[in-house]
């Protein structure tokens, strides 16, 4: 009887939980169409037009060769969690507890949970995120928010471990926290198709899994928190178009078969597919390594002499590719002398100092700050197995968020922000 | 009178031996510790795991610990164990429209017989290894640079094959592989202790497998001696493939997927898991029963620092400092033996 009651209560404490935070996220729906809507109804409308054909010979046999419309079609393209709206300035500050640096998190209003123990407040819950790359800021901050919300509740002891990019140790790490019997995962997989099977042995096991920015292969996950892909190709597709109908490109993109390259590169194609004049000059895969980049793009600027635009899949890779053109001294080398575009991805804070300093046109961002939605979802997810909560939805799309130009500019609607207007930057602070 | 004396006369030498032995030592240790510290140590979830860790790494260990005998090195065995696979599947895919059949369907699953994959992938591992074995012993190309170069050429092979896309393989039989028990043991395991059963008959048991000791003893002496040792040479290679094709068939069994990029570094591992066995790099000493315990020590540490929840860049460490320590004892022991 008591037992009942208590679970009543903590039912009861869990819902008003979600709904005292629901009207302020829903309010303001109603009142305005939010940047996330804007750019899925141009994802659908580039999209439906790349589908119909792309008239971009260049364009097409690149997008075709890679495969790139069987992982666009799987993508997801959804509205956010509990009709959350996002807007600039949301979130909460605090220094992250692995980098050491001032974080401003974009999205901590997003299923929303209350300082203070979380769920049956006598029980201690163990919860394992495992993920990749204590060695990348990118990720470095991704566990930042991630330890920064389980340190709200202390009833949660989080186990952190990186699996250093090998998707086997990932897969070993997940069967020894099955083995300890934790209550909730989170992770980072690199790769989606190894992933599932260590994923599927966890659910098995009744452990509440949540993924974290990429997909696994499993379909069997509690929910996945997908990251904003599609709207970072696609923005640099309509940023390229707005600010020139031809070009010659060289593309730096990650390893074939991620889902970064596979739904940025391919968005991006969609939104340039029916645009006669832009030419695919080389195509390298420099595997988010700033290095690699640095090398191919060094290696077109020595085979080609009209390059016109360097489009990146990720920051790391803009920032090569920026190192490489200025060191060949070729930043205004485009043809009739016209500055070098750079497309990149990935908010990093020297990436928002080169746009400042119009070196870099255009940036997508892609927030790592998302660890902490994690967190929240595989404990709700705890809850809706012991019947303390309502069950979270499988996808829990982030909101898309516009990219940043060094001066404000409206493209097809998007509303753009400048680095000043963009407190949510990663990585290192750079001088200057 | 001890109870060891007591034993039968050919028990006991070897318990006795078996027991002066650090590395047994090194083991129960590590289970003791295992068991008194984490009440999750000894569970057959756990266990489970550990013999399925042991699986893989234990296999490529074993194809090094025979070409290390000879006094060489195989650095291409982590790139030909996906490698092998992904032949098998590709050339499935490529065999089923010739039949009329699509074995490569939607979202690249691989839909066809699985039997025939395994054996092609079986086949290549053997083939790729004589082949660097061909290279090594024949055309005296130092086997360091030989299989580095083996190692690079798969790596990117493996990316051309399959375009950078991973195949997904769920047919029953791979999945049984991966994933089920015959009496409680992985079936991974089975297949390693199979492979290290005719291995310590062939290499141990046999005057064939003598002639690798004798090779990596003194090759000169063992030419003089009427022994062909290119051809062990080759054997040795054609071994270590075929034990990496294996790895890589109960790997991608357990991801039920193959994808060019995995298994990157395991050569290295293979390599500490021999040297932490006892097996000497300049050849001549070890055996695969040793290896056997290498890969127990070595994977049976590294549950136990995971059970802890100690982090990789720790689990690296302690690697190292045990290779250190392996090496040196290792050494030590060599000189006692010569003085």
């Amino acid at each position: 009887m008591l037992k009942l009651s208590r679970r009543y209560l903590l039912k009861t404490a869990a819902t008003l939980t979600v709904l005292a935070a629901a009207p302020l996220a829903i309010a303001p729906a109603a009142a305005e169409e939010s940047v996330h809507s804007i750019i899925n109804a141009l994802i659908k409308k580039y999209s439906g037009e790349a589908k119909a054909g792309m008239s971009n010979g260049d364009v097409r046999a690149l997008f075709e060769k890679d495969g790139f419309r069987d992982y666009l079609d799987v993508y997801p393209v959804g509205e956010l969690a509990g009709g959350f709206v996002w807007k600039p300035g949301m979130g909460a500050s605090f220094v992250g507890p692995y980098s050491k640096l001032q974080i401003k998190s974009p999205f901590t209003d997003y299923l929303p949970l209350a300082e203070g123990p979380v769920l049956d407040h006598n029980k201690k819950y163990r919860i394992g995120l495992v993920f990749h790359g204590f060695n990348h800021p990118w990720l470095i901050s991704l566990a930042d928010t991630a330890a920064w919300e389980a340190k709200r509740h202390p009833n949660i002891e989080l186990e952190v471990i990186d699996a250093e990019f090998d998707d086997n140790k990932m897969g070993q790490v997940i069967d020894t926290w099955i083995a300890k019997q934790y209550d909730g995962i989170v992770l980072w997989p690199n790769r989606e198709a190894p992933m599932g099977p260590p994923v599927d042995r966890a659910i098995a096991a009744g452990i509440p899994v949540v993924s974290l920015d990429r997909r696994t292969s499993s379909e069997q996950i509690s929910s996945e928190v997908l990251g904003n892909f599609y709207a970072n190709g696609l923005q640099q597709g309509l940023y390229l178009k707005h600010a020139a109908p031809e070009g010659n490109i060289i593309f730096n993109r990650k390893d074939l078969g991620s889902t970064a390259d596979s739904i940025r590169t391919g968005a991006f194609l969609e939104a340039i597919g029916n645009t006669p004049g832009y030419k695919v000059l080389a195509n390298y895969h420099t595997n988010s390594q700033r290095t690699l980049a640095f090398k191919s793009t060094a290696d077109a600027l020595q085979a080609f002499q009209d390059i016109s635009v360097s489009f990146n899949t990720g920051g790391e890779e803009a920032m090569g590719a920026l190192d490489a053109i200025r060191e060949a001294n070729r930043l205004n080398s485009a043809p009739g002398g016209k500055k070098m575009m750079i497309l990149a991805n990935d908010d990093a804070r020297e990436v928002l100092k080169e746009i400042k300093a119009g070196n870099i046109e255009m940036v997508s961002p892609y927030t790592p700050l998302i660890g902490d939605i994690g967190i929240r979802a595989v404990v709700m997810h705890i809850g809706a197995k012991a019947g303390l909560n309502e069950a979270l939805p499988k996808l829990i799309m982030t909101p898309n968020l516009p990219m940043i130009t060094k001066e404000k500019m409206n493209i097809e609607g998007i509303e753009t922000l400048t680095p000043d207007e963009w407190p949510y930057a990663y990585g290192p602070a750079v001088a200057g | 009178m001890s109870v060891l004396e007591l034993s039968t006369p050919r028990v006991a030498p070897l318990l006795q031996g078996a027991l002066r032995d650090p590395i047994i030592w090194l083991i129960l240790l590590i289970f003791a510790v295992g068991a008194l510290t984490s009440e999750y140590y000894l569970t057959a979830l756990n266990i489970e795991n550990l013999m399925r860790s042991i699986a893989v790494i234990g296999l490529l260990s074993l194809g090094m610990t025979v070409v290390l005998l000879t006094g060489r090195i195989d650095l291409s065995v982590a790139a030909l164990m996906i490698f092998s696979v992904i032949v098998g599947v590709v050339v499935m895919a490529e065999i089923g429209p010739m039949l009329g059949s699509r074995w490569l369907v939607r979202g690249n699953t691989y839909a066809g017989p699985i039997v025939p994959v395994i054996l092609i992938a079986l086949t290549t591992g053997i083939a790729v290894g004589a082949l660097n074995g061909i290279g090594v012993a024949y055309f005296k190309v130092a086997s360091f640079i030989m299989t580095l170069v083996s190692l690079t050429a798969l790596r990117g092979f493996n990316y051309v094959l399959t375009n950078g896309h991973p195949y997904y393989l769920k047919a029953p039989l791979y999945s049984w592989i991966g994933d089920s028990k015959i009496v409680g043991i992985p079936v991974s395991f089975v297949i390693f202790l199979l492979v290290l059963l005719a291995l310590m008959g062939f290499v141990n048991g046999s005057m064939r497998g003598g002639r690798f000791y004798a090779i990596g003893g003194n090759e000169k002496a063992a030419l003089y001696a009427g022994v062909k040792t290119q051809r062990y040479v080759v054997l040795a290679y054609a071994i270590s493939g075929l034990c990496a094709a294996l790895a890589g068939i109960i790997f991608t069994a357990r991801l039920k997927s193959v994808d060019a990029p995995l298994a990157a570094g395991y050569e290295l591992t293979a390599i500490a898991i021999a040297v932490i066995g006892g097996t000497a790099l300049a050849g001549g000493i070890g055996s695969p029963w040793r290896t056997l315990l290498g890969s127990i020590a070595f994977a049976a540490g590294l549950n136990l620092l995971a059970i802890w929840g100690v982090g990789t860049w720790y689990q690296n460490l302690a690697i190292g400092v045990v290779l250190i320590l392996s090496v040196g004892l290792s050494k030590m022991s060599r000189k006692k033996t010569q003085a």
